[in-house]
């Protein structure tokens, strides 16, 4: 997965999740970062992760007013803290 | 002279050449005897070499004749030395051209050599006489032949790249005692393992002929071979992702190959297993099974001592909890990640590191400078000791190398060393394992009331190398 295709279905995610249409997402910002686990530092309930720190992409998107933070490397995709949980999307 | 004597004298004079000669063969003998290049094996008897390579560093050490060195005062010529060796019937073996005036010097007598480092003090043209003395291999640290090594910072850090000298593990004068041995087994609990990278491959464990095949009630009957894949259930723990060839590659990777890296153990018996999938993350399911494995191979006689476990979560499991334990009565080490969210576990705890399980070791991650990394977990009460987890050289996925971070890093550091010190006590209990790693520290102030023990591993301390 690139970077730019990790954007356009964490757009398409947030867009379902939020009941609003994909162009009403706006993309806020992203960034390249370090995670500090192989789950992005956004383990999903029930998952353990290898400790190695990864690199990766933090990509912040608005909707309805709110900013939410997707978490991805090649490999995956991952909301952080939506409602106070993470998925893998 | 007289013709009739004429044929005595010449033979006469032959039969003397002849002595003549004879003679300056036996001295010639007597040098090349003292001169004799003696192959000494200085490393512990009980170590028995792995191959020609490894035994290699231990066949340098030259012991020749002179048996003194003998620094003469400024101003004394050449001629005077020669005029005094002459007349104490030595000879100057070899002029030390570093330092003016200093001279190996041979007794032709093979007299004691303090005896004749005493004669030379006595001289007023001399600054200082010594005798020679051997030094033998036995302290010496023992450098593999892998060409990578001198990047292996944790293993030996030579102060290069921004690191301080000495901010490793002392494994070189561990090996002086154990490289490890291939009756030890270490359970990679990871992402599966690369089995047939070229620096792994020797050391990966295969199930005996004398062992059984796996069989789980529910999840039937596993052919394993080297390992096993909890993931797909099935007997190939393949690694798809890296991070378990990695970890894998840190405990034990061969030694003394003339290939990449070696690992804390050049020799030693890796069961690779997968629960991680090629993103390295798995569940807690999956991770309860391959731990499962482990035990029931252990029951079955295969000699698992260790577990690696460089994974983990802030998400607490009972089943996970109690498998764990399940290991430390079958008498298997379970060394664990502390994490790498720079939190505190004593107040977060990470699983499976901080479950209160006597087998359970936290392993901290250092960086080349002695430091806690930026990245890893500690707590005083919760993470037991710490190793270097930063930039860590090791094996990857296509036969390659790579650097990586974290305290998954470390984790196999300790995991490596807890079989050294198995394979130099074969019988020790899992309880005295945990004992003698965490009284195997280096204290460091950066680790003062962050960790447990306060220190770094230090693998020669572990296997009671000097």
């Amino acid at each position: 997965m690139t970077k730019e295709e990790a954007i356009e279905k964490a757009k398409r995610d947030l867009a379902t999740r939020l009941g609003i249409d994909e162009s009403q997402v706006a993309e806020q910002s992203v960034s390249d970062a370090d995670f500090p686990d192989m789950a992005l530092g956004a383990a999903a309930s029930g998952e353990m992760s290898g400790q190695m720190i990864t690199k990766g992409w933090k990509i912040q998107l608005d909707g309805s007013g709110t900013t939410y933070e997707y978490r991805a490397d090649k490999t995956q995709l991952r909301l952080f803290k939506f409602k106070g949980k993470n998925y893998k999307i | 002279m007289n013709r009739n004597n004429f044929l005595p004298h010449v033979a006469l004079a032959l039969v003397l050449i002849l002595v003549a000669a004879f003679a300056g063969q036996i001295r010639r003998w007597q040098t090349q005897w003292r001169h004799h290049v003696r192959i000494m094996p200085a490393a512990d008897k009980r170590h028995e070499p792995i191959n020609s390579l490894e035994a290699a560093p231990y066949e340098t050490h030259v012991f020749s004749a002179p048996e003194v060195l003998v620094k003469f005062k400024t101003g004394v010529t050449e001629d005077a030395i020669s005029t005094i060796t002459q007349r104490l019937h030595d000879r100057v073996d070899d002029e030390i051209e570093s330092v003016p005036g200093l001279d190996a010097i041979d007794d032709l007598d093979d007299a004691n050599a303090e005896s004749v480092a005493a004669e030379y003090r006595a001289l007023p043209q001399v600054e200082y006489a010594e005798a020679v003395f051997e030094i033998s291999a036995d302290d010496a640290p023992v450098t593999p032949r892998d060409p990578r090594f001198a990047e292996q910072w944790a293993l030996f850090n030579d102060g290069s790249r921004g690191g301080i000298k000495g901010a490793d593990i002392s494994a070189m004068h561990a090996w002086h005692v154990t490289t490890g041995s291939d009756n030890v087994v270490v359970a990679v609990l990871d992402s599966g393992v690369d089995y047939t990278h070229s620096d792994l491959a020797s050391n990966i464990w295969v199930r005996p002929a004398n062992v059984n095949p796996y069989e789980d009630k529910e999840l039937g009957t596993i052919q394993d071979v080297q390992g096993y894949n909890a993931v797909e259930n099935n007997a190939d723990p393949m690694d798809d992702n890296g991070h378990g060839t990695h970890c894998a590659g840190i405990i034990g990777a061969e030694g003394g190959n003339d290939i990449g890296i070696a690992g804390v153990n050049w020799k030693v018996q890796i069961m690779p297993l997968k629960f991680m999938n090629a993103g390295g993350y798995g569940t807690t399911k999956d991770a309860v099974e391959a731990i499962n494995y482990v035990i029931d191979r252990k029951k079955a006689g295969v000699n698992v001592r260790v577990i690696s476990a460089s994974w983990g979560s802030t998400q607490k499991s009972r089943a996970l909890e109690d498998v764990i334990r399940k290991a430390y009565e079958a008498d298997i080490l379970f060394v664990a990640a502390s994490g790498n969210a720079t939190t505190n576990n004593d107040r977060t705890p990470h699983y499976p590191s901080s479950y209160n399980v006597p087998n359970v070791v936290s392993v901290a991650a250092l960086d080349r400078n002695d430091q806690l990394a930026s990245f890893s977990n500690y707590g005083v009460k919760s993470v037991a000791i710490a190793a270097p987890g930063v930039d860590i050289l090791s094996t990857w996925l296509g036969d390659e190398y790579e650097e990586k971070s974290g305290t998954s890093m470390a984790t196999p550091v300790v995991a490596g060393v807890a079989a050294l010190i198995v394979a130099e006590n074969p019988k020790i209990s899992v309880d005295e394992l945990r004992k003698k790693l965490l009284a195997s520290v280096d204290p460091l102030a950066s680790l003062k009331g962050k960790i447990v023990t306060g220190g770094r591993i230090n693998a020669a301390k572990a296997v009671g190398a000097n």
